[in-house]
């Protein structure tokens, strides 16, 4: 009754906007479909039937206020200094002064050092931001067995202090860490990191307390989508809560995490898997802080999120954001009891695209045209819309010069000639948009509660539902592809003989010298076999055997430990290898 | 009619350290439900363990994916595994993030087929059965 006086109040009726709706149907709609001999209607056209959306205040809400639906704020940074970027020819892939730097990462701690040296001379002056090489991420000695073929490839290797400290030999003057911002992504090992940085701080006499940057820290993504889990969920979290402590404690300016949707996804996670995982995800990590003896916020305002989102679906991807945002506010707000907005903000430097999935390896150039559909998104629904990823990103590793300005100008052209960014949640209010969001957010919460039935996130990837689910949306997906349910143009359908390959000249540039590479493990391992004849045995003999003994009390936060074996040169793979001891290792989950 | 032709059986593994097992699971349930008997390691199998799996198995295809870039050291090591353990019959294919210069690389080394994304279940089945058939013809069931 009362909604009906509302809509009556803004010159509705909904009994008038029904019958006429009935009429429409009857007299527009079905005739034309029988006309095209259509088993039903392609289209959908939604009216204020549609949503009940008497609260505008409640659902929607201004941006930068709860419930975060038009977005986190008013404006951001990029878009408060658009003018300037355009005047003075900013690049964004080339950071800047206290800005975060190009992700990458590869060789020996030495040549990674070099390759950034010289972007520093080419004016590329950004903070660390650090791809390590899979066997650090997951817990192996360069002189591991496991590590065979993996050292230097696609990051850098990091064994031991010394390594870490050889990578920050370019990252001095006015490019020291208390200046610039380091991210490192790294997740099961996040400890033995967060260790290393406090310790170079304590070398170079710099209080922690300056240190900025955000570690990934997002260890139950792995078990869902990423793979590098190292030690079971549940010492996993301990692991996890031990960081955040200690960071809140000592390092009150790092992030202490970056959550991440989107890999989930790009694993084949349903749109409403992701957002119900990621939530739940949230939910442990606050819980891990509870439990560390905090409050809500006192950390959940150093929580970040990575880049939520990841399909061609562009209303959906945009409805999506705005689910994401006022589920994650509900959620901090109402269950935890937090009163800090920034505790209940999804803080997150990227927001919709399409993801890296989407992108196709047949005629590549139309990655392009989709990795600006991701951008719309973006900017339609409170981010930088940014087209990502560049196109030629199926093509192999490596992303060319060539796709990374088209990219970047992609990103520009939607900001300054379609001017996507000029208006803050443009599609509020829409009777579509107000019922896609909705829905989105009522699936997900339905998701969630079976996930929450099962005793939340960590029992659902120790029971394998969460592993299962993802990998059975992948293959339903690819059923659709494969049974021309779905399309993908140039793929499954558009492939006649008619259609031409477009070829793009590329320019890869030669950021990591292949010969590096190759040689990369041999080097590396010298020098790792060189560490272990130079250092004090017993140092490390003792650290490691102090460690063991407070893994096993599980109310010990570890983190000091760790700063002790990583000041006495234990390697990564030592420190891991003594918790796998006491933790066990995670098993990969069966099909 | 039904045929009593024993399943095709299907190894796919993931080497390396690389943790990206969408490919890989997609293919394993495509090709279960294309009647093939499939086997998935799981991600991190060591080029020993697979090779182990694939003769224990007594597999006929082994499906190797890997996103790292670590492709052709990977498939080098399987390969030779295979063959100095008597097991050089069974069809080796790889499935990943392959750059053009590298599949014609793992072609030249033994590889039966190299399948990046955008491939069909259907194709790669396709592939399988009809290869596995000339084998048989060839040398007789293993």
């Amino acid at each position: 009754m009362k909604e009906d006086d509302a809509l009556r109040g803004c010159g509705m009726d909904r009994d008038l906007v029904a019958e006429t709706r009935r009429q429409w149907e009857e007299e527009v709609l079905e005739p034309r479909v029988r006309r095209f001999n259509l088993p039903e209607s392609p289209t959908r056209f939604y009216t204020p039937l549609d949503t009940d959306h008497g609260d505008f205040l409640e659902k929607v809400g201004f941006p930068g206020w709860f419930p975060f639906t038009a977005g986190n704020s008013p404006f951001d940074y990029w878009r408060a200094h658009a003018r300037t970027a355009a005047l003075f020819g900013y690049r964004p892939d080339w950071g800047g002064g206290g800005k975060v730097g190009k992700y990458g990462g590869f060789g020996t701690p030495a040549d990674y050092r070099d390759y950034l040296l010289r972007m520093q001379a080419m004016g590329r002056k950004g903070g660390p931001n650090m791809a390590f090489d899979l066997a650090t991420q997951c817990g192996y000695d360069s002189d591991s067995p496991h590590a065979e073929g993996e050292v230097g490839r696609v990051g850098v290797a990091v064994d031991s202090f010394r390594d870490f400290a050889v990578i920050y030999e370019a990252f001095t003057g006015e490019l020291d860490i208390d200046k610039v911002p380091s991210n490192f992504t790294i997740n099961a090992p996040a400890c033995v990191i967060i260790a290393m940085y406090t310790a170079l701080a304590a070398r170079r006499g710099i209080d922690p307390a300056k240190l900025t940057g955000t570690p990934q820290n997002d260890i139950l993504k792995e078990f869902i989508s990423r793979g590098t889990y190292i030690f079971p969920p549940r010492p996993s979290m301990r692991l996890f809560r031990d960081t955040l402590t200690f960071m809140r404690k000592h390092m009150p300016l790092m992030n202490v995490n970056s959550i991440g949707g989107y890999h989930i996804r790009e694993a084949g996670a349903t749109r409403e898997q992701d957002l119900a995982f990621s939530m739940a995800n949230g939910i442990a990590y606050i819980q891990a802080g509870i439990d560390g003896g905090l409050m809500v916020d006192d950390f959940a305002p150093m929580f970040t999120f990575n880049a939520f989102g990841g399909s061609m679906e562009i209303y959906h991807e945009i409805a999506f954001q705005r689910a994401a945002r006022r589920m994650w506010a509900h959620i901090v707000r109402d269950r935890f009891g937090a009163r800090d907005k920034r505790s209940m903000m999804i803080r997150q430097p990227i927001t919709a695209h399409i993801g890296c999935s989407s992108t196709t390896l047949k005629r590549p150039l139309n990655n392009l045209t989709r990795s600006v559909i991701g951008g719309i998104a973006a900017g339609m629904s409170g981010g930088l819309p940014g087209a990502y990823p560049p196109f030629d990103e199926p093509l192999g590793l490596g992303h060319s010069q060539e796709a990374v300005q088209l990219q970047i100008d992609a990103t520009r052209i939607l900001i300054y000639e379609a001017k996507v960014a000029d208006v803050c949640d443009p599609w509020a209010g829409s009777y579509f948009m107000e019922s896609l969001t909705d829905k989105i957010e009522e699936e997900a919460l339905a998701e969630l509660e079976k996930v929450e039935k099962m005793g939340g996130a960590i029992a659902a990837i120790e029971n394998g539902y969460m592993q299962r689910a993802v990998a059975k949306s992948a293959y339903e997906r690819q059923k659709r592809i494969e049974g021309l349910e779905e399309f993908v143009v140039g793929v499954n359908c558009f492939t006649g003989e008619n259609e031409i390959e477009i070829m793009v000249n590329r320019v890869v540039e030669a950021t990591y010298d292949p010969e590096l590479m190759e040689t990369a493990e041999e080097r590396q391992k010298a020098s790792l076999a060189a560490l272990r004849r130079e250092r004090d045995g017993r140092a490390v003999l003792s650290s490691l055997k102090a460690l063991e003994a407070k893994a096993k009390d599980e109310k010990e936060n570890l983190m000091p430990v760790i700063c002790e074996c990583v000041e006495n040169d234990c390697t990564l793979g030592e420190i891991c290898d003594v918790l796998r001891n006491v933790f066990g290792e995670a098993q990969p989950v069966k099909l | 009619m039904m045929h009593a032709e024993p399943r095709i059986r299907v190894l796919i593994a993931k080497p390396g350290l690389d943790g990206h097992e969408r490919g890989a699971q997609v293919v394993s349930y495509g090709l279960r439900d294309q009647g093939f008997e499939v086997i998935y390691t799981g991600i991190r199998q060591r080029p020993e363990q697979i090779v182990d799996a694939a003769i224990q198995e007594d597999v006929d295809v082994v499906g190797l994916s890997i996103l790292s870039g670590a492709h052709v050291a990977l498939t080098a090591k399987v390969l030779e595994g295979l063959r100095s353990r008597g097991a050089g019959d069974i069809l080796v294919l790889v499935g990943g993030v392959i750059p053009d210069d590298d599949r014609q690389k793992l072609l030249d080394m033994g590889v039966a087929a190299v399948y990046t994304s955008g491939a069909k279940i259907e194709d790669i089945a396709g592939f399988i059965r009809s290869s596995v058939r000339a084998l048989e013809g060839g040398k007789g069931s293993r």
